[in-house]
């Protein structure tokens, strides 16, 4: 019989972890130091560091805490019932970059988010471009175009999975083809495509449809007395104005195709034969469903990494734009 | 001739827009047969209550909903007042140590949540909050592109104005209750919305940290009615239905307000 | 003052969101349950608990709460996410399958049902042998099924065909099965499904009366190192057999809504579950007859069987209670109620010989195929307990699809096949196996 030698044994009473993991009460030990703070700091300054506190609390414990416990974690080898076992220097990097399932949910987020940003960004500059004049009737088509923002991932995912049920779903009665949707790898691709578009439609088309409408009027009726064409108005007036919103659209869909994977949970679960595993959601099954932890915070390290990156050259481009 | 192309691609985009809903309301009055048809169909062979009786009986259903809704609330609104707070102390107060503090906080956008799934669910966990709303809200309250958003707006707030009320006698507290937030109301409501948003939407967060149904919200309850593995797929889209419906009411009928509270946040 | 008012607003804000708490699991009195039950099987398992709160929780002061966690593989992930990191949220019983044995034999919060002091000598022989490990039996068997070929009888007798006994005789009749109309569209497949772990514990389990997917029994006397299917030729000799059967051009190679697809009339087989019998039956809905037979042997020397899925209650608490709780479902009535209204075999051998459960036999005559074919079965033919089950699942799949579909070399497939095993045993090894 192997009994625990550790202390996470469910003989120790509750108390004991209260008391030794209870964050709560060490939130408040900080705050309490806060306030009896030396007397000679201003009073008012004092003020500001505690309107600052829950911000920085949250900050901490929800965000930098997790940073260092990952970033630490993935230099060591940790058991999985989270003992450390020794350290692994680069070790985690290197059988990760070797792992072929990694290495192609790699692929799998690059082949969803090439086609998502595509697409996303076609269809919703197309609807809010077609929409953006205000006359009888776009008031309907926003009305229609803003409704996917009621349904919530998991509503639209088995929404889909309904629409996209094998070669006799509905789907393939619209379009004609044969095709076991989620069971192919490049179909169930381009269903999670699909339904990523629907996920962002709404949010971007507000988003371009407000920054059309928000050019200034009098611009484009001076351009109109010009006898510029509407065309014309268009590509070289508006679009031009709705660019920095285009790059915020993009910029919101890259990350969201880069980090995606509770659409892939709920839609395909990864298959069909792990072809829609993305990096977030191999992630997750190592994390939590294989208790990998190496894998878990490698990947978490390597994936702040790498969205600090995307993070600061889309901020240079707009410093410098 | 342009406005009529123009047209009929506005049409066939909303059509596409609006298919899914469409299907999903038709397929919740889908007697159980017409799943297993061998041709999909898209309206009912005949109109079937079956789904409705079937959902609205569910022993939780409503509860989730319940739990959406509170869980959403209170980050929306614990969102919102963290940032109010944390706006006006980086725009209106001057301290030691302001530009290392607010760097700090607005590093935190390199950091996706998603990436520190595992570490803040341990996070959670060891703090005895698993099964809590408060477990479900915590690590989704602060964030800084809505203290980023607020600070934005309170810095244009008159300096004039803060020094009257001080003048007065007025606390801090009375001068963002009573002056700054209702003078900086939009920025609010849409940081307000956009939470709400969000919160309502997640999934694989609450997955993780709710244990017992009673305390699950809809995301995660929607797809463990069970009714799928039954094949009473009528029942698991009247349930869609039954969970869409009130939004899509509120939407249209709050589109204006809701668009521009979106449309408010980045520009 | 100010400065204090507003700290303490600031915090009461924050805090009182935390006093909103759903309570702790393991008050006395309470017994809480994870389960995967679903469907059917769900509503079988809500009542045998309302039951036993009616009844025998009653009279001892004990509540169970039974609660519905996902997948069976979902539980896992819960119970080994709640471990470790706050082990006073694990529940007092976890219903998981298979897949769970080689985490549980590791975990040092598992309680045995020696040490729990249960008697299990009623419990049926290979539902035991299937959870035995170097520590003892693993936990208590509750609803054991078996792998199961299901058919449409009423298509096979208007063919008068018999279901198939090995992989080459479904070969030879899956063209008679399958159907195509006239554009040549495959309107009806002989077959439905790409077999995984659970399917090739089978098909690689009963070649030559015994064999095993990894070393040290299938994992079953210690953490396996080792992968057998290859050198073994086990793994080879199945795909031989499985892609001449593929090559009829009659397979669907799908892997969700299987029981759909068969429920529609579109396959005329399908693998799955005994424990799936009456969600299939209701899905059928009497539009043709269900048959079920045994499982096609690999070949004719395939003779072991097949081998003892579905679950059991793993317990992580050692109260009385939760020894009542586990006596009582795997008492006799229980275990009855559970086997008629699911398809599970009964676990407690005292069942089969009462008048009741013979006479439901006979009644449904579906549902004692299974405990026919594991009667005729090796019990040594066990489930294999491996790492990262989720993700060598699909392996197999892909390297099965990769053989079917992209005329994959077969010897090529299974090197990969072994390579992937073998790395998840060493990675699993590598973090585990210092840890006692």
């Amino acid at each position: 019989m192997k009994r625990g030698n550790e202390a996470t044994n469910s003989h120790f009473p509750k108390a004991y972890y209260y008391l030794q993991r209870n964050y709560t009460l060490q939130c408040l030990k900080i705050a309490f130091i806060m306030v009896t703070l030396p007397s000679d700091m201003d009073r008012r300054e004092l003020k500001a560091y505690a309107f600052l506190l829950p911000s920085i609390l949250l900050a901490a414990v929800f965000a930098f805490y997790p940073l260092a416990r990952s970033i630490i974690g993935s230099f060591l080898t940790v058991s999985q019932s989270g003992r450390i076992l020794g350290i692994a220097g680069l070790g985690n990097y290197i059988s990760l970059l070797h792992d072929p399932a990694f290495i192609s949910s790699i692929g799998n987020t690059v082949a969803f988010t090439i086609p998502f940003l595509l697409l996303n960004t076609s269809i919703t500059l197309l609807a809010a471009a077609l929409t953006r004049k205000e006359t009888r009737g776009t008031s309907i088509a926003e009305s229609i175009f803003i409704a996917p923002l009621a349904f919530s991932l998991s509503a639209l995912a088995l929404i889909f999975r309904g629409i996209f049920r094998g070669s006799v779903s509905i789907a393939s009665r619209i379009t004609g083809l044969d095709i076991a949707w989620l069971e192919e790898p490049v179909s169930a691709m381009a269903v999670l495509v699909l339904m990523g578009v629907f996920l962002d439609f709404a949010l971007d088309y507000i988003l371009l449809l407000s920054s059309f409408r928000s050019i200034d009027r009098s611009i484009l009726e001076a351009a109109e007395i010009d006898g510029a064409s509407g065309s014309r108005i268009f590509l070289s007036i508006e679009l031009p104005a709705a660019a920095s919103m285009l790059h915020t659209t993009i910029f919101i869909a890259l990350k969201d195709a880069v980090l995606i994977s509770a659409p892939v949970m709920v839609l395909t679960g990864g298959g069909p034969f792990r072809s829609t595993e993305t990096v977030m959601y191999y992630y997750y099954l190592e994390a939590f469903r294989s208790g990998n932890r190496a894998v878990g915070t490698t990947i978490a390290t390597l994936m702040v990494l790498s969205s600090a990156v995307i993070m600061s050259l889309v901020m240079r481009r707009r410093r410098n734009g | 001739m342009a406005r009529i192309i123009r047209t009929i691609i506005i049409a066939l985009l909303a059509a596409i827009m609006l298919f899914p809903l469409l299907y999903a309301f038709s397929a919740s009055f889908f007697p159980p047969e017409d799943f297993t048809a061998s041709e999909a169909r898209f309206l009912p062979s005949h109109i079937s209550f079956r789904g409705y009786a079937l959902a609205l009986g569910h022993r939780y259903f409503g509860r989730y909903m319940l739990n959406s809704f509170i869980t959403a609330l209170m980050s929306a609104t614990l969102r919102t007042a963290v940032s109010v707070l944390a706006a006006f102390a980086f725009t209106h107060l001057s301290f030691r140590g302001k530009r290392i503090i607010l760097t700090a906080l607005l590093a935190t956008l390199f950091i996706p949540p998603d990436a520190m799934l595992y570490e803040n669910y341990t996070a959670i966990a060891r703090m005895g909050l698993l099964d809590s709303y408060a477990g479900i809200v915590l690590p989704s309250i602060f964030s800084a592109s809505a203290m980023l958003l607020t600070m934005g707006s309170y810095a244009a707030a008159d300096r004039d104005i803060y020094d009257a009320a001080r003048m007065d006698g007025t606390g801090d507290l009375g001068y963002i209750a009573r002056m700054l937030v209702p003078l900086a109301a939009p920025v609010s409501i849409t940081v307000f919305i956009q939470a709400f948003i969000s919160s309502f939407n997640s999934y694989l967060w609450p997955l993780l940290v709710t244990v017992r149904p009673r305390m699950r919200t809809i995301q995660i309850g929607i797809a463990m009615l069970g009714f799928a593995e039954e094949g009473e797929y009528g029942a698991q889209f009247a349930a869609i239905i039954i969970m869409t419906a009130p939004f899509l009411l509120l939407l249209l009928a709050a589109r204006r307000l809701i668009m521009k509270a979106i449309s408010g946040g980045i520009s | 003052m100010k400065i204090g008012k507003t700290l303490a607003a600031v915090l009461a804000m924050l805090l009182s969101a935390a006093l909103i708490h759903a309570g702790g699991s393991s008050e006395t009195g309470t017994v809480t349950i994870w389960h995967s039950n679903s469907g059917a099987v769900g509503n079988a398992f809500e009542e045998i608990i309302d039951e036993f709160n009616r009844t025998i929780g009653k009279e001892n002061g004990i509540t169970v709460e039974s609660i519905y966690q996902g997948a069976a593989n979902d539980v896992l992930t819960k119970v080994k996410a709640t471990a470790n990191a706050d082990i006073s949220s694990l529940p007092d019983i976890a219903q998981l399958d298979a897949t769970a044995a080689l985490d549980m034999m590791n975990s040092d919060y598992l309680i045995l049902p020696d040490e729990l002091g249960l008697d299990t000598s009623m419990i049926m022989p290979s539902a035991i042998e299937s959870l035995m490990s170097e520590r003892g039996l693993l936990a208590l068997p509750f609803n054991a099924s078996s792998l199961l070929f299901y058919y449409n009888r009423t298509l096979f007798d208007s063919l008068s065909l018999a279901p198939p006994e090995t992989l080459d005789d479904f070969t030879a009749i899956a063209p008679l099965l399958g159907e195509k109309d006239s554009s040549g569209r495959i309107t009806r497949y002989a077959f439905a499904g790409v077999p995984a772990t659970y399917e090739l514990c089978a098909f690689i389990g009963a070649q030559n009366g015994l064999s095993y997917l990894v070393d040290e029994e299938n994992g079953h006397l210690g953490t396996p190192r080792r992968v057998l299917f290859g050198e073994e030729g086990t793994f080879r000799n199945f795909l031989v057999h499985w892609k001449a059967l593929c090559d009829t051009g009659y397979v669907s190679n799908i892997t969700n809504d299987i029981s759909t697809e068969f429920a529609a009339g579109r396959t005329a087989t399908m693998l799955a579950s005994s424990s799936n019998l009456s969600t299939v039956m209701s899905k059928v809905g009497g539009r043709f007859e269900v048959g079920t037979a045994f499982v096609p042997k690999t070949d004719s020397a395939a003779t072991g069987g097949v081998n003892i899925g579905g679950g059991a209650m793993f317990a992580f608490s050692e109260r009385e209670d939760v020894k009542t709780v586990l006596g009582y479902l795997v008492s006799e009535e229980v275990q009855l109620e559970w086997a008629e209204k699911t398809g599970y075999m009964p676990v407690n051998t005292g069942l089969y010989d009462s008048p009741e459960y013979i006479a439901f036999l006979d009644s449904h005559p579906q549902f004692a195929v299974a405990m026919a074919q594991t009667e005729a079965s090796n019990p040594k033919v066990t489930g294999a307990w491996l790492p990262s089950a989720y993700q060598l699942y699909y392996s197999f799949q892909t390297e099965i699809r990769n053989v079917t579909e992209k005329g994959k070399d077969i010897d090529e497939a299974v090197a990969d096949m072994e390579a992937a095993v073998q790395k998840a045993l060493d990675d699993y090894a590598a973090q585990n196996l210092n840890q006692h």
